[in-house]
């Protein structure tokens, strides 16, 4: 009788509401986060680029010549009515919305500081539409191949640059002449030994480069003439970066397409160089930005033009500056009042200033550059070293086991060390006992490296652990030694996992203040560093002491333009080390 | 070599591949591997007990019991991949070329490129199905043409057909059976003399599994083939010599394959394979 009463009920219910009530919490609680964050960028860009004083006439006229073309190349590349169809709904719809929202707000509630409802449908609406559009566009052929060539000339560019940044306190001349006694000869010496396939002259490459650059060191200060930076800059890299490009292009559209992709970006770069030089520009930066660009642009080029689909794409880049030389035209025609923002030029290339308007952020910058990559180089070989040997050479009982053990447990509880402390350390061991100096970059970049170490053994660790014992296995009985198995078979399969942790960990250390605090770095430098040993700011830092100063100016439009610098330096660099990841992962 | 009628036979399989009846009888192999008296321990666990067998060149060879009878363990003593296992102790001898392989000289990485394997999971690296085969000749510094041995390697693991037009793409885009292959071709490339398979078909589908067989029996006109396996249609279609453990890895009995099959001597054997236990 029972069943039968159950089933005339339905079986009863199940109560899942704890389920329910957690899974909208959650939901809420990340859109909440999310809300909040975006808010915040919002006010801050707005102080950055001066928007809120922007006139709906300039708006206007930078929608119609650069988002308008911009969204039609992303839905012609799209090549889906449906996207179409959702893009038109949400730009329109969205725009109807957010004024009477807005108007609401101010009439009902309280006005909106510093923001109009022009600039809130831009960045509630149109930004978000804008990213939408460009995701969907990537994807077809035609999107695919523009946001490639866009996405190599801005690497080139950021790459240039931090190149050009690093070579401020690198000693060109001793690079000069590693380059040319060391590199050189052992990188040919080894493309000869592959060539004809011969493992002595392959060997003997790496003695001969070792023994190049001990000796670039000594010459250094004996050979009394040297060619000047520009030549130098040439020389070591842009000719280099350019037969590289050209021998890619070689193998697969013939010697002409070859000679073109190498020769013509670096020629226009050895001239870029000298215009520059005469007027008064870095010129090895410029040259190096020029060859950097140029080359991976054309390679890129000529494959394209190879598989002869998506050749539209091309023209995207074209499109974008166009788009920003009519609209400065018509805006300058019309006479319609400007922005005026703090981040533009001389912001990054200035040095700071009492004044407000003449600030700039450039010798912090270049210390926040020098600083990450000696601690992502840093912090990467030590902590893939340690990790390796901890999880592939240690035994796993016996008393070198017991150490090993002890060893993980005191890694595990670094990790938990509050910043400032490893900041003490860096002074006491680094600063005063190796004698680096107060509040050098090198001092900073060791401590640096110190404090996320931990950080990049664990997660290394970790990646190197989920690695198949069956791949090791199958490596050992085909009678590869043990460092044969981790270098060709654990440590490609684990780099993924490798890089996400180092990437994660890097993040940390470019936004830490405290342990630059302790090692005496300096708040303001006016000059940027030209040596490892010289003092330096880092950009935290600097943000953090404008946001002390007492004018208005300072806090709301200098600390803002600081942070959006800040972060997308941080984004740059997180998303080319996301690329190497998936790149990694794909390869395997 | 198969007069008896199948008649006689304790389980319906035919006895015996074709193929083989080419080469010189069974007696006149010589002896690739031999094992001395070999005891293992895995710690205070007795793993294989006393065992003397001499395994003949150029044959295969097939290794049955049931599961913990230490018949991997015995495979993996030969090319001393069981030095891995910290806890594992051997002693005795295991003769491979003339030569005690757990000598103080003898270098175990080194007598692990004279001597392929091949797993129960097909584990090919996660490269390219090039880089997979040409990897022994890599890590071992081998100086000849690596693509024409990478050809050889993959036609005598009879893959070449399937794959020639892919070579750069990942190994792990195969079917299990072709990475099976695939993971044969890898112990074949650098050529060893011995080949040890740890059940490599227990993981593959009925047809990918015959492949392989056939794929075996090939394989012992050039080298010496030890093949763990559960299966015993497997063992009585493929293999000339097979020997049975029973657990507590004592060696039970050791023959040739049809006389295990249709008369074997001892009566626990002839219970194991009609399917009384194990």
């Amino acid at each position: 009788m029972a069943t039968d009463n159950a089933a005339a009920d339905g079986f009863g219910e199940v109560s899942r509401v704890r389920g329910i009530v957690f899974e909208y919490l959650s939901f809420g609680a990340s859109v909440f986060g999310l809300v909040a964050l975006g808010v915040l960028l919002v006010y801050v860009a707005v102080d950055a680029f001066d928007l809120a004083n922007a006139s709906p006439e300039w708006l206007l006229t930078y929608f119609l010549t650069l988002v308008v073309p911009f969204l039609g190349f992303c839905l012609y590349s799209a090549d889906d009515p449906d996207v179409t169809r959702r893009a038109v709904v949400a730009l329109g719809g969205g725009l109807v919305a957010v004024a009477a929202l807005f108007t609401a707000v101010e009439a009902l509630v309280a006005p909106i500081p510093r923001l109009n409802w022009q600039l809130a449908y831009l960045f509630v609406v149109a930004a978000p539409v804008t990213a939408y559009l460009a995701y969907v566009g990537s994807r077809g052929r035609v999107g695919g191949v523009g946001f490639g060539l866009l996405g190599r000339l801005i690497g080139g560019v950021a790459i240039g640059l931090a190149v050009g940044t690093l070579f401020l306190v690198l000693d060109p001349l001793v690079w000069f002449l590693a380059y040319t006694l060391g590199i050189l000869p052992a990188v040919g010496l080894y493309a000869l030994g592959r060539g004809r396939s011969s493992s002595r002259a392959q060997t003997a490459a790496a003695p001969i480069g070792l023994l190049g650059l001990v000796a670039a060191v000594f010459l250094r200060d004996v050979v009394p003439v040297f060619p000047s930076d520009l030549i130098i800059y040439l020389w070591t890299i842009a000719v280099p970066v350019a037969a590289a490009g050209a021998v890619l292009v070689a193998g697969r559209s013939g010697r002409t397409a070859a000679a073109v992709v190498g020769g013509v970006p670096l020629a226009v770069a050895t001239a870029g160089g000298f215009l520059a030089a005469g007027a008064g520009l870095p010129a090895p930066t410029v040259l190096l930005v020029l060859v950097l660009t140029g080359v991976p642009t054309g390679v890129y080029v000529s494959r394209v033009v190879d598989v002869g689909e998506g050749l539209v794409g091309l023209g995207l880049p074209l499109l974008l500056a166009a788009g920003v030389v009519a609209g400065a035209l018509i805006v300058e025609a019309w006479g319609v009042p400007a922005p005026d923002p703090w981040l533009d030029p001389s912001y990054l290339t200035e040095a700071p200033s009492r004044t407000p308007t003449e600030a700039g952020l450039y010798p912090a910058i270049v210390g926040s550059v020098i600083i990450i990559a000696m601690v992502a180089v840093l912090s990467f070989a030590l902590g893939v070293g340690t990790s390796v040997f901890l999880e592939e050479y240690t035994p796993e009982s016996g008393p070198l086991g017991t150490l090993t053990r002890i060893l993980q447990v005191n890694v595990a509880n670094l990790a938990a060390v509050p910043s400032v402390v490893y900041g003490l350390l860096g002074l006491g061991l680094f600063a005063n006992l190796l004698g680096l100096g107060i509040g050098t970059a090198v001092t900073a970049a060791l401590t640096l490296s110190l404090l996320i170490l931990p950080i990049t053994i664990i997660s290394a660790q970790e990646a190197i652990r989920s690695v198949p014992d069956d791949l090791r296995r199958g490596s050992d009985a085909m009678g590869a030694t043990r460092w044969q198995t981790t270098k060709n078979v654990v440590l490609p399969e684990a780099m993924p996992g490798i890089l996400t942790g180092t990437i994660l960990a890097l993040g940390r250390a470019i936004g830490e203040t405290a342990p630059l605090i302790m090692i005496g770095a300096a708040t303001t430098v006016f000059r940027a560093p030209d040596s490892l040993f010289s003092r330096f700011s880092a950009m935290p830092m600097q943000i953090y002491t404008w946001a002390g100063f007492p004018q208005a100016d300072f806090r709301y439009g200098v600390v803002a333009a600081g942070v959006i610098t800040l972060l997308i330096i941080l984004v740059g660099m997180n998303g080319t080390a996301i690329l190497l990841r998936n790149r990694a992962e794909r390869g395997s | 070599m198969s007069n008896t009628t199948s008649d006689d036979s304790l389980i319906t399989t035919e006895v015996q591949a074709d193929s083989n009846d080419d080469r010189a009888p069974l007696a006149d192999a010589g002896t690739a591997v031999a094992a001395r008296n070999l005891d293992v321990y895995y710690g205070d666990e007795q793993a294989i007990d006393d065992v003397t067998m001499e395994i003949p060149e150029k044959r295969v060879t097939a290794l049955i019991g049931p599961s913990g009878c230490g018949k991997s363990t015995f495979l993996r003593c030969i090319n001393r991949m069981n030095d891995m296992i910290e806890i594992c102790r051997v002693e005795g001898d295991i003769e491979f070329a003339g030569k005690n392989v757990y000598d103080d000289d003898v270098d175990p990485v080194a007598l692990r490129r004279k001597i392929g394997m091949v797993f129960q999971k097909p584990n090919p690296f996660p490269k390219s199905i090039r880089d997979n085969v040409a990897y022994g000749l890599k890590i071992q510094g081998f100086d000849g043409d690596v693509d024409e041995r990478v050809e050889q390697s993959l036609k005598g693991a009879a893959l070449w057909d399937e794959v020639k037009d892919q070579l750069d793409s990942s190994g792990l885009e195969l079917s299990g059976g072709q990475q099976q292959r695939l993971c044969i071709a890898r112990a074949i490339a650098p050529d060893p003399e011995v080949i040890l398979m740890d059940e490599p078909t227990s993981a593959l589908d009925p047809v990918a599994a015959s492949k392989i067989e056939d794929l075996i029996d090939d394989l012992a006109e050039e080298y010496t083939v030890i093949i763990v396996t559960h299966n015993m249609q497997q063992a009585a279609r493929i293999s000339d010599r097979t020997a049975v453990f029973l657990t507590g890895g004592e060696l039970v009995e050791y023959d040739d394959t049809t006389k295990i099959f249709e008369d074997p001597e001892e009566q626990r054997v002839e219970d194991y394979i009609t399917g009384k236990f194990g």
